[in-house]
């Protein structure tokens, strides 16, 4: 009964493991693809996928310690994720931005 | 076990299931172009849906905290364009579609404006 | 559109001085007169009712996250497929839209529709080049964004 009991108490917690692992193995499966992508295009394309579960992690992470200082690095990945993919596929298109 | 843990945990597990489905997408698919549809599409689905799964947590223990809307409402924004810069940055490159495509606009433009300069030097 | 705002402003703040009550839900009942009066007065008033606009802001948000569920719906059947057939190829679609604000919009709710990524845009703004995945059943989908998007984002914007 007290086992039950404290497993219930950490449901969420049991969950929000179960969707790192999840999470972890599509990072697995992005890290293939930038390993054998055919093109650069390809790479960038998983790279910014890469990014975008880095949020999610960060996400989950906060749920696990739990704090919410951790909001602010959310946002933030989120902003730098896009600033690096548009920088990306302009340098593959050979336009240096300074 | 209540019923907002429950909804949480509901909202986390259909955020895990898209990002997975995202990267299965970006194996799977053939060329440059369907991989971006995967990548620009069921990502960023599955990651508002984690960032929404935390920001109910925190809403349910109390505390409301606008920069997660905030973070959603930017990935949001912000994921098709990328995919649009990733596929633009591939055609321009001569990134070369997929063997059973059909049809490609984009590059008889292309061939026109190589055409015009050839003209004009 | 912001002068009927600011009347409308105007009035709930002038209500809140008329009873006195200087807190949020005294406001809010002199927004909610303030509206009123605006619909009794709008045959005087050149510009159309504000609120109009504000719920044809709406159902485009609408669009938008209608268009995203949909969308993954779509990718679970296209990546659990056992072996993806499908012939992709890119065309393009002339547009009515001029500015850049309402090019990015269609942009946008193109890349989240089902089967299509928007890949370029011509320099001009008369054409955007789409990539679709099924590009025999492309029919239907221009005839959508014709209809629905192209109309909605007009709408909105003018």
């Amino acid at each position: 009964m007290n086992a039950l009991l404290t497993m219930t108490e950490s449901f969420i917690e049991i969950v929000t493991i179960i969707c790192l692992a999840a999470i972890v193995v599509s990072l697995v499966l992005m890290v293939y693809r930038i390993i054998t992508g055919p093109t650069h295009a390809d790479r960038l394309a998983a790279l910014h996928a890469i990014g975008i579960n880095m949020m999610g992690i960060t996400a989950l992470i906060a749920i696990l310690i739990p704090t919410t200082h951790l909001n602010n690095a959310t946002l933030l990945i989120g902003i730098f994720i896009f600033m690096a993919t548009l920088w990306g596929a302009k340098y593959l298109e050979g336009v240096t931005i300074d | 076990m209540s019923v907002t843990e429950v909804i949480v945990s509901i909202f986390l597990l259909i955020g895990a299931f898209f990002s997975l489905l995202g990267a299965l997408g970006l194996i799977r698919l053939p060329d440059v172009y369907n991989r971006a549809h995967a990548a620009g599409k069921s990502s960023t689905f599955g990651v508002i849906f984690l960032i929404l799964a935390t920001f109910l947590f925190f809403l349910f223990t109390g505390e409301f905290n606008a920069k997660l809307l905030l973070a959603i409402l930017f990935v949001f924004l912000t994921a098709p364009l990328s995919s649009l810069m990733v596929s633009r940055s591939a055609h321009r490159t001569d990134v070369p579609l997929y063997d059973k495509s059909i049809r490609d606009d984009l590059q008889e433009t292309h061939k026109k404006k190589e055409k015009k300069q050839q003209k004009e030097t | 559109m912001t002068f009927q705002i600011v009347i409308n402003l105007i009035i709930a703040i002038g209500w809140m001085f008329f009873t006195e009550s200087y807190t949020l839900p005294g406001f809010i009942m002199g927004y909610i007169l303030g509206i009123l009066s605006l619909l009794l007065l709008s045959r005087f008033i050149s510009d159309t009712f504000y609120l109009k606009r504000l719920f044809k802001v709406a159902t485009l948000i609408g669009m938008f996250f209608r268009a995203l569920i949909t969308s993954n719906i779509d990718m679970i059947k296209l990546i659990y497929m056992k072996k993806p057939e499908f012939e992709p190829g890119i065309f393009a679609l002339p547009t009515t839209l001029k500015s850049d604000l309402e090019i990015v919009m269609l942009v946008h709710l193109i890349s989240l529709t089902p089967r299509t990524l928007s890949v370029a845009v011509a320099r001009d703004h008369s054409h955007l080049y789409i990539h679709a995945m099924d590009i025999d059943s492309i029919g239907e989908t221009i005839d959508t964004i014709k209809s629905s998007f192209e109309q909605a984002i007009m709408e909105v914007t003018r």
